[in-house]
C-alpha cells in the first residue's frame, strides 16, 4: 500500500473515532446538565478537552449551553469541532476513493453535507439540540457500520483499526484523566456510581457497567472497566490489544531498520497495563501514570507515522 | 402541466438541425422517448431532475466554488432528457475516428522520428517548429507498439446539413468519461424503463477495454505489470475521474510525490518499501511531468520520469509530446495527413479552418469577423476565444490588436450553428445547442470506439458555447439500434 494512502486511511478514521467521541460526549453532557446538581463534569472540561480555547474564552462561553454546542459541533472557526474533522476525514476520503468502497465514500461525503446544513447550526441553540446530535450521531455509526462491512480486510484494514484504536486509547485516556483531575486523583475516598456516570456514559459503558460489576467499590471498578477490561470496547487495555493485532501484521515482511524499535516501543506501553495489579490503581500516583500513558502515546503514533508513512 | 403540452411548444430553431424534430414530425429514433415524456407531467419530470442532483452530489461528482473562505460544493448541470445518435450514424464516426487516429499516430512516430512529412513538404516545418507544444525532449523516443494515442476525446459538432464535423482533436489528456459514465447510471435510475426498452449500446466496459490496453502496453517480460494513475491531486477539476477509473480498473491512483525514480527505474513509495511501477496513465500535464526535463519547479511530477521512459523501463499514456498534434493550427493539415499516410479520403470532414498567419486568410476573417470564432491556439476550455457574432467594437478592435502581434497563434472558423437536442429547462423542453465527444482507445488490437460519448450542451439560450468552465452542462449519450 502507498504510504500516502495509508496515511490517509490512518486520518480518516481517527478523525471519524474523534467525531464520535466528541458527540457521545457532548450528548451526555447536554442530558445531564439539564438535571440538577450534578457532579462529575462541567463544560469547562470538556472545553479544555476537545478546544483549543484559552481559559478566558472558556470563561465567557461557560454557560452559554448552545453556543459552547455550536462550538464543538458546527463552528469552522474550531479545528476539532465535528464539523472541521468530518471535512478532514473527508479530505482524506476523498484522496483514498480507490482505496476505501463506494458505500464507505458516498457516507462520509453524505455526512460532510449535513454538516454543512446551516440550519441545523441554529437547530443548535433551540428544544431539537438533541435531534443534531443524533441525527451526527448517526452518520457518525453508520460509516463505522459500512466501514465494518464493506471494506476489504488487509493492509489498508489494519491501518485504518491503528487510526481508530490510537485515537480511541488516547480519548479514554484523557477523559478518565480529566474525571480523576476533577476528583484531585483522591481514588482512596469512595465515590457515589453517579460521580462516575458521566465518564461511563460517555464512553458507552454504563449499562455494561451495570451489568458486570455487583459490588460497591465503585472506584475500583469504574477504573478497571475503563483500563483493565478486555471485553469493553472502549477501555485502555482492548485499544492496546487491537493495536498489537493490527502492528503484528503490518510489520509482517515489512524490512525497515526501525520497526525493532517500534515494536519495543508499543511492548513496553502495552506491559505497563497488561502487567498492572488493578487492585493498586487507586492508590497509584493517578496523575503521573496517566501523564506517561499519553506521553507513551504520542512517542508510539511519531514512530509508527515515521515507519509507514514516511513518503 | 402535461408534458405533451410542453412538447407542442417546443420550437427548434431557424437553420438549425434539431435532432428530435425534421421539420415536419419527430425522428424515429427519438420515437420512443417521445412517447415516455408524453405520459408524464412536470412535476414529474422536476422530481426527476432533482433526484439526478442528488445522485451527483451524493456521489462527490462535483466541484468547489469558494466564498468567504467556505467551500460550497457544485455539480456540473446534468439534463435528464437523453441525446440520440442512431446506429448508422454512430458507424460511420466510428470508422470516421479510427482512421483519423491511425494517420494521428502515424504522424506522431514521423514527427518524433524521420519527420517524412515535413520533408515532402505535405505540413510546414514552420508550423511545426513554432508549435509551442512540440517536444524536443521526445524526440527519438521508441513508446511500445508505436502507439502514441491511447485515449482520445475528438470533439465533434454536427451543422446545420446534419453532417458530423470534427471541431478538435483531444490527445493529451482528454476528461469528462466519468460523466459519460455516471451520466449512463443516473438515466438507470430516472429512467429505467425507457432506457430498457431502447436497445441502448452499453457503455459500461469503458474501464475493462482501457485496463486492456493499459496491461497490453507493459514490457512482455513482466508478468504482473504494475499500473497506476498519476493524478495532479485533489484540487483538480478532474479529480472525481481520476478516482472513478482507479477503482473501476482496480489500480492505484498515485501522485507525483507518491513515486520517484532509481537507476531510470520508476518506484511507488509502499508502507512495505519500493515497488516498481510499469504502466502510468497519467492525468498530468507533459509540462509538469519531469522538473528535470520541463518545468523546473513543477511539484505534480517525479524527477527523472522521462529518463526512465526513454530507457523503456516505463510505459506513458498518453504518450509525452502528444500536444503537437492537437494543436489548433496542425489540425487543419489532418485532412492531409490522412491522405498521405493512408491513401485514403477522409471520412469525417473538418470544420473549415482559417490559419491567421496567412496574410490572405487574416484579411478574410476579419473582412468576415461577424460570422467567424476565432479561437487561440495555445488555449482551451472555451478560454481565448472571440465570438464574432456578439463582440462588441471595442472588444473587437483590442483583439485584433492581439491577433496581429502573433497571428500563428491563431486560428479561425466560420461560426457554425451546433445542432439543437431538447432539454428540460425551468419547467419547459427547449431546444440547447450540444457537440459531443466521443472518447476513443487505441491499443496494439487497434482503436475501440465506446458507444456514446460526452454530449456537453449550451445550458443558456442561443449560446453556442458547451464548456462546462463556461457554464455549460451534459446528457446522456444513447447510440440505438433501431429495430
Amino acid at each position: 500500500m502507498l504510504s500516502r494512502i495509508a496515511d490517509s486511511m490512518f486520518w480518516m478514521n481517527r478523525y471519524m473515532e474523534r467525531v464520535r467521541s466528541i458527540l457521545r460526549v457532548a450528548r451526555t453532557h447536554y442530558i445531564i446538565s439539564l438535571d440538577r446538581d450534578v457532579k462529575g463534569a462541567s463544560w469547562k472540561s470538556i472545553l479544555e478537552i476537545f478546544t483549543l480555547l484559552e481559559e478566558k474564552e472558556i470563561k465567557e462561553l461557560e454557560g452559554q449551553t448552545g453556543k459552547i454546542l455550536q462550538y464543538l459541533l458546527t463552528a469552522s472557526e474550531n479545528e476539532n469541532s465535528v464539523k472541521s474533522l468530518v471535512s478532514k476525514a473527508r479530505e482524506n476520503a476523498r484522496g483514498i476513493q480507490d482505496n476505501i468502497t463506494k458505500e464507505l465514500w458516498e457516507e462520509v461525503n453524505s455526512f460532510y453535507h449535513v454538516t454543512n446544513q446551516p440550519h441545523l447550526n441554529h437547530k443548535l441553540t433551540g428544544p431539537d439540540t438533541l435531534d443534531v446530535i443524533d441525527l451526527f450521531m448517526r452518520h457518525s455509526i453508520i460509516c463505522s457500520g459500512i466501514s465494518d462491512i464493506t471494506m476489504q480486510r488487509g493492509t489498508g484494514w489494519d491501518i485504518m483499526k491503528l487510526g481508530k484504536y490510537m485515537e480511541r486509547c488516547m480519548e479514554t485516556l484523557i477523559l478518565t484523566d480529566k474525571h480523576c483531575e476533577f476528583f484531585q486523583y483522591e481514588l482512596e475516598k469512595e465515590r457515589d456510581i453517579t460521580q462516575w456516570r458521566f465518564l461511563l456514559l460517555s464512553l458507552s459503558g454504563y449499562e455494561a457497567y451495570l451489568k458486570s460489576y455487583r459490588t460497591f467499590k465503585h472506584n475500583q471498578n469504574v477504573m478497571h472497566q475503563v483500563l483493565f477490561n478486555e471485553d469493553f470496547p472502549h477501555s485502555v487495555s482492548y485499544s492496546l490489544n487491537m493495536l498489537d493485532k493490527c502492528l503484528s501484521k503490518l510489520i509482517v515482511g515489512n524490512k525497515n531498520p526501525e520497526i525493532p524499535d517500534l515494536i519495543r516501543t508499543f511492548g513496553k506501553l502495552h506491559a505497563k497495563i497488561k502487567y498492572l495489579d488493578p487492585s493498586i490503581i487507586c492508590h497509584m500516583d493517578l496523575q503521573t501514570f496517566f501523564m506517561e500513558m499519553r506521553t507513551d502515546m504520542k512517542i508510539l503514533h511519531a514512530k509508527q507515522s515515521n515507519i509507514f508513512f514516511s513518503y | 402541466m402535461a408534458i405533451e403540452q410542453l412538447l407542442k411548444n417546443y420550437i427548434p430553431n431557424e437553420n438549425t438541425w434539431d435532432e428530435m424534430y425534421d421539420s415536419k414530425s419527430i425522428r424515429r429514433q427519438y420515437g420512443g422517448v417521445f412517447s415516455t415524456l408524453e405520459k408524464l407531467d412536470v412535476e414529474n419530470l422536476s422530481n426527476k431532475h432533482r433526484l439526478a442532483g442528488e445522485l451527483f452530489m451524493n456521489q462527490g461528482i462535483t466541484f468547489t466554488v469558494y466564498n468567504n473562505n467556505e467551500g460550497i460544493e457544485r455539480i456540473f448541470p446534468f439534463d435528464i432528457i437523453p441525446r440520440i445518435i442512431t446506429g448508422e450514424e454512430w458507424d460511420n464516426l466510428e470508422k470516421g475516428i479510427g482512421q483519423r487516429l491511425k494517420a494521428l499516430n502515424m504522424f506522431l512516430r514521423d514527427i518524433y522520428h524521420e519527420q517524412q512529412i515535413l520533408n515532402d513538404g505535405v505540413i510546414p516545418a514552420e508550423l511545426i517548429a513554432s508549435c509551442p507544444d512540440y517536444t524536443r525532449e521526445a524526440f527519438g523516443i521508441n513508446v511500445p507498439y508505436d502507439i502514441y494515442v491511447h485515449i482520445s476525446g475528438i470533439d465533434l459538432i454536427r451543422g446545420a446539413d446534419g453532417k458530423f464535423y470534427i471541431l478538435e482533436d483531444n490527445l493529451r489528456t482528454p476528461s469528462g468519461v466519468s460523466y459519460m459514465l455516471e451520466n449512463r447510471e443516473v438515466t438507470k435510475r430516472i429512467f429505467p424503463d425507457m432506457l430498457s426498452r431502447s436497445n441502448v449500446r452499453s457503455v459500461s466496459n469503458y474501464p475493462v477495454l482501457l485496463h486492456e490496453i493499459l496491461l497490453e502496453l507493459a514490457s512482455a517480460q513482466v508478468s504482473k505489470p504494475y499500473i497506476v494513475i498519476l493524478t495532479p491531486g485533489i484540487y483538480n477539476s478532474a479529480y472525481y475521474e481520476h478516482t472513478f477509473l482507479a477503482r473501476q480498473m482496480g489500480v492505484d491512483l498515485v501522485e507525483g510525490r507518491d513515486l520517484v525514480v532509481d537507476n531510470h527505474k520508476v518506484y511507488t513509495k509502499t508502507t512495505n518499501g519500493l515497488k516498481q511501477v510499469h504502466v502510468i496513465y497519467r492525468r498530468v500535464d507533459d509540462s509538469f511531468l519531469d522538473p528535470l526535463a520541463f518545468k523546473q519547479d513543477s511539484v505534480l511530477g517525479v524527477p527523472g520520469l522521462l529518463s526512465a521512459y526513454r530507457r523503456g523501463n516505463v510505459a506513458i499514456v498518453n504518450a509525452v509530446g502528444n500536444g503537437v498534434a492537437d494543436d489548433k493550427a496542425v489540425y487543419t493539415y489532418v485532412p492531409d495527413m490522412i491522405r498521405y499516410y493512408l491513401n485514403e479520403e477522409p471520412i469525417l470532414d473538418n470544420v473549415p479552418t482559417y490559419q491567421l498567419s496567412d496574410p490572405d486568410a487574416m484579411q478574410y476573417v476579419f473582412e468576415n469577423v461577424r460570422n467567424m470564432v476565432i479561437k487561440n491556439t495555445n488555449q482551451s476550455g472555451g478560454y481565448g476565444m472571440v465570438m464574432g457574432s456578439t463582440i462588441s467594437e471595442e472588444e473587437w478592435s483590442k483583439a485584433r490588436k492581439e491577433i496581429e502581434k502573433s497571428p500563428r497563434n491563431y486560428i479561425a472558423q466560420p461560426i457554425i450553428q451546433l445542432s439543437t437536442v431538447p432539454c428540460f429547462i425551468d419547467g419547459k423542453i427547449q431546444p440547447r445547442h450540444v457537440d459531443l465527444r466521443p472518447y476513443a482507445l487505441y491499443g496494439p488490437s487497434g482503436t475501440k470506439l465506446v458507444p456514446g460519448g460526452l454530449t456537453r450542451v449550451a445550458l443558456k439560450e442561443g449560446s453556442l458555447v458547451v464548456n462546462s468552465s463556461q457554464g455549460g452542462g451534459s446528457k446522456d449519450t444513447w447510440i440505438i439500434d433501431t429495430l
